[in-house]
């Protein structure tokens, strides 16, 4: 989090964050690259400029994986949500690993091409026509492009500056760059292995980035959060009953424009904000109460559940519905109001007299 | 000039326009779309890669906030529902990879024979 792009609550549990990147990625490729011929299915010493593009390709592509892995195991699992918290930091260490691969790739391969080692790149292989031998070289650079969009628009500014949908959409770039790193490999290093253990490490790994993929979006489509529904008064949508309502807790529900609601019972008192928080749309109403704070399940943002409002000195709000009791119903308006509008919470004694 | 080498120029253009915008947006555009960026300097280099990549889509947000054209509620509704089409098409393209790969590798035995393919030419 951040205050006038000042960061700020950087504590303890980040700090170890990064350090097990950092110590993670130099651990890999400390492994990796003292690795004998053989065991990299090559038949001879090879140079070490193609083990250091080898060992900073495999490292990338692992640090992908497991990035791509962190998300639906988030929605599957509440225990990896303290993964989600720097996986920015993750995705930018990822980027420059690739870069590196890159850099080694360029450098050794395209050392003497009389045109420019990028021009050279593309235009070294254009059998694009065909799988045996398809240039793979292109997968590569799609990849390393979206990777470079990506890490260069994680700053908090572009979620701001972009809005957390159009930012969102942007960032599934990584789902076709995935996709091509797995082409990349597939047609390009594996083609030239003897040995197979690369094959099935990649093949675990990606089918497993699926696997999740899939298993996340089947649980959200057979387990949807209920729609709010239609009460005689056009002007309003019935959420819950107040018996449904845990103290600290939401429900959530879906209104007719699509977007979702989070009803509060906080101190016996009911509110309703928008589900989405406001720096990358994370699901409100699956967080919880911390000290008057409904916080974010994903990084932490917090907002009054009465207003909307990130406390002093944050400034991000979210908007408010008004809410009301009939009978022992919980309903809302379904016209947002502004972010940060002040919405005077409904105590739920007031339940019988509506 | 090869197409390799026009998709190679291009980018440099590209990303020459987008230190354009840059300078642009930094120095002067930034802080009035943004309360919380005026006064804030050190962060702004960070940004740079960012807008050279992707200056269009800077150009075109600047211009909507600039003119108050943005709407806040569009900004809390996030893209939920293509999750499924993303995890299904992922999937296809991994599998397709895979199988792809797997089926054009070419192993050849050790022992394997030489294998005459064309007759030689034979010189006069």
């Amino acid at each position: 989090m951040s205050v006038k792009y000042t960061p700020v609550q950087w504590n303890r549990v980040k700090y170890c964050y990064d350090a097990l990147l950092v110590a993670g990625t130099i651990l890999f490729l400390a492994v990796f690259l003292p690795l004998p011929p053989e065991a990299l299915g090559h038949t001879r010493p090879v140079d070490p400029q193609i083990t250091n593009a080898r060992a900073f390709g495999a490292c990338a592509f692992v640090m992908l994986s497991i990035i791509l892995m962190i998300g639906p195991l988030a929605r599957l699992d509440d225990r990896v949500l303290p993964l989600l918290y720097n996986r920015r930091h993750f995705g930018v260490l990822t980027c420059l690993v690739a870069l590196t691969h890159a850099y080694f790739v360029l450098n050794w391969y395209f050392a003497f091409s009389p045109t420019d080692k990028w021009a050279a790149s593309l235009s070294a292989n254009t059998s694009y026509g065909q799988a045996l031998g398809f240039p793979f070289e292109t997968l590569g650079i799609f990849a390393l492009l979206c990777l470079l969009v990506l890490a260069a628009t994680s700053h908090d500014f572009w979620l701001k500056f972009l809005g957390a949908p159009l930012w969102k959409g942007l960032h599934m770039l990584i789902y076709p760059a995935y996709a091509a790193v797995v082409g990349h490999i597939a047609l390009g290093a594996l083609q030239s292995q003897e040995v197979t253990t690369f094959a099935w490490i990649t093949a675990f790994l990606s089918l497993g980035v699926a696997g999740l993929h899939l298993a996340a979006a089947l649980q959200a489509r057979m387990s949807p959060d209920p729609q709010a529904h239609a009460v005689p008064d056009p002007a309003w949508r019935e959420v819950c009953d107040v018996t449904d309502l845990r103290e600290g807790f939401a429900q959530i529900a879906q209104l007719p424009d699509g977007k979702r609601v989070a009803v509060f019972l906080h101190e016996g008192q009911i509110s309703a904000i928008s589900n989405a928080c406001a720096h990358q749309n994370g699901p409100l109403g699956e967080g919880r109460i911390v000290n008057c704070l409904v916080t974010c399940p994903w990084h932490g943002f917090q907002y009054d559940v009465r207003n909307g409002q990130s406390p002093a000195p944050f400034t991000e709000k979210i908007p408010t519905y008004r809410v009301r009791l009939k009978g022992s119903r919980v309903q809302v308006d379904p016209v947002a109001n502004p972010p940060g509008t002040p919405v005077p919470p409904v105590p739920l004694s007031k339940a019988a007299r509506v | 000039m090869t197409g390799a080498e026009i998709i190679v120029e291009a980018a440099r253009i590209w990303l020459w326009i987008g230190a354009g915008v840059a300078v642009l947006f930094l120095g002067f555009g930034m802080a009035m779309v943004d309360e919380d960026a005026d006064g804030a300097f050190a962060f702004r280099p960070l940004l740079v890669p960012g807008i050279l990549l992707i200056w269009p889509l800077v150009l075109w947000r600047w211009g909507r906030l600039a003119m108050g054209s943005d709407d806040w509620a569009w900004r809390y509704g996030p893209p939920r529902a293509i999750h499924m089409a993303m995890a299904v098409g992922l999937s296809l393209a991994i599998l397709a990879f895979l199988l792809g790969g797997a089926l054009v590798k070419q192993s050849w035995p050790a022992d394997s024979a030489p294998q005459q393919l064309s007759a030689p030419e034979v010189s006069e």
